[in-house]
């Protein structure tokens, strides 16, 4: 079913790929939350037909996920999933969950971390692609904010802040820019074709501090549309804990002194153990 | 002259003829021509039509327009007024926590209850709720004194709002982690920081009690997600 040469391709390609992702990741900011990853599915190529998404722990750590008709636009909840690899299968509409995927992927989620598998492209090169997300807190009292640009119809785009800071330029179809740090509320966005002055589009979007959003730029029916996501959020940040408690049980609740270190040696155990192992493939189903 | 004259009567009326048919077929040769060209031109027009369309969407594409995009997050939902962990068979109400000024997190001020940080995150909304408790008073074991026997899997409930006891309103959240942090380097971004779906923080003291500040040396975190 799968052609050897095309699995060795793949194989170069995926190489080139983990390298890629690998850096990605440490450049990414520490993450919130423990015990669990967050996984969401995105399809972002305009002339693919909507497909039926399957999410399968490798291990059975979860029961099968299936997304019905994702259609182009489509940006999916996260969901928390345990640590864990995964596999991401898209099927076209109605197809019965035994046939040949139209693609599939592998992603291995890392606790606290985010990821958006992206179906990206046009249909005759359609690629599955692992997004990084950022979680990290945003600097106090500010919002983060990242273009996904998903367009065919205007393939390149310089984004700009409304008479402001550029934000990026020459933004390629099916990529992403970096998180941008940005003042939280009333914010409008200039989308621009590279080169050409005097036409663009405009989006004005409402951001809240201490949130990440991305913006993913689509082709509407007249023109550049686009959707906003919160990737994550998160209110008021307090320094440091809490005192809650005023020692009237103190050495007598069990709670040893060896906690906090056996918490830090599995901590450095699990950073070790869940060194990032993307293995992506691509599967065409030969013969549809 | 005769010969010049016939010559020219002879190319006189040639010519004339000639320029009679001339003017007879070029309303005839117009004719076929614009009727062959016709489908040419329109053809041209439809072509250059098509390509000016072309270029317009490959050039021109982004016409000037503004998009409003709506705030992705709905109003947030009313408060919590209770928490149940029925695990550790905890059921309290909630106290409304805010930050000191120097931006610590209050502690509730009844033994007994927990409270919620409500300069956060609502429970049930993206982002991480916090909820802290404590894990004794001065006598004996307080609200939260067992929320280290939590384990990943375990539920711990919020109610939202005020419904009376028995009615709906709660939210099931799952427990899936539970750390242990020295207060002197408590990973603040970690346990506050953005998530992208609705969570819990439940926070109590624990490690070694210090008798010179009178306070716990570490925190306990357990993070739980909505089910």
């Amino acid at each position: 079913m799968f052609a050897a040469p095309q699995r060795r391709r793949l194989a170069a390609l995926v190489a080139a790929a983990l390298a890629g992702v690998g850096l990605t990741v440490l450049d990414a900011s520490p993450a919130a939350a423990a015990g669990v990853g967050y996984v969401r599915l995105a399809h972002l190529s305009p002339d693919t037909p909507a497909v039926d998404v399957y999410l399968s722990s490798v291990s059975g750590a979860i029961a099968q996920q299936k997304f019905d008709a994702v259609g182009y636009g489509t940006v999916s909840k996260y969901l928390p999933l345990p640590p864990g690899t995964y596999a991401v299968a898209m099927r076209r509409k109605g197809d019965p969950s035994s046939a040949a995927p139209v693609l599939s992927t592998q992603a291995t989620v890392e606790e606290g971390r985010a990821y958006t598998v992206a179906g990206t492209g046009r249909f005759a090169d359609l690629g599955l692609r692992v997004i990084v997300d950022d979680l990290g807190l945003p600097e106090a009292g500010t919002a983060k904010v990242r273009v996904v640009q998903a367009s065919v119809k205007q393939p390149i785009l310089d984004v700009a802040v409304a008479g402001g800071a550029r934000i990026a330029d020459g933004v390629q179809f099916a990529t992403t820019t970096s998180y941008q740090t940005v003042e939280p509320g009333r914010w409008t966005l200039r989308l621009t074709q590279p080169g050409v002055t005097g036409t663009a589009t405009t989006l004005a979007a409402q951001l809240k501090a201490g949130a990440v959003y991305s913006l993913i730029i689509l082709d509407g029916s007249g023109g550049l549309t686009a959707q906003l996501r919160t990737d994550a959020s998160s209110g008021g940040v307090p320094e440091g804990g809490v005192d809650t408690g005023a020692g009237g049980t103190a050495g007598e609740h069990g709670m040893s002194p060896l906690l906090p270190i056996g918490g830090g040696a599995a901590l450095v155990l699990l950073a070790v153990a869940g060194g990032l192992s993307w293995r992506r493939s691509r599967v065409r189903a030969a013969a549809v | 002259m005769g010969e010049s004259g016939r010559v020219l009567r002879h190319r006189a009326p040639r010519r004339r003829l000639n320029l009679t048919a001339a003017r007879r077929r070029t309303p005839a040769l117009i004719g076929c021509v614009l009727a062959l060209a016709a489908p040419v031109y329109i053809g041209a027009a439809t072509l250059i039509g098509r390509r000016v369309g072309i270029d317009a969407g490959g050039s021109t594409w982004i016409v000037p327009h503004r998009i409003d995009l709506a705030a992705p997050d709905a109003e947030p939902g009313a408060p919590p007024t209770r928490l149940r962990i029925p695990s550790l068979a905890v059921d309290t109400a909630l106290e409304t926590l805010r930050m000191d000024g120097s931006g610590v997190l209050s502690a509730p001020e009844v033994y007994g209850e927990a409270g919620w940080f409500a300069g956060g995150t609502v429970p049930g909304e993206p982002g991480p709720a916090v909820l802290a408790g404590h894990v004794d008073s001065k006598t004996g074991p307080a609200v939260f004194y067992r929320l280290h026997e939590l384990k990943p899997g375990d539920t711990v409930d919020v109610r939202r709002g005020l419904v009376q006891p028995g009615e709906g309103g709660w939210l099931t959240f799952r427990v899936t982690a539970s750390e242990h942090y020295a207060k002197a380097r408590f990973p603040s971004a970690k346990v506050y920081g953005p998530t992208p779906v609705p969570e819990l923080r439940l926070i109590t003291c624990g490690g070694t009690f210090d008798e010179s500040s009178h306070s716990y040396r570490d925190n306990l975190v357990v993070y739980a997600v909505l089910q």
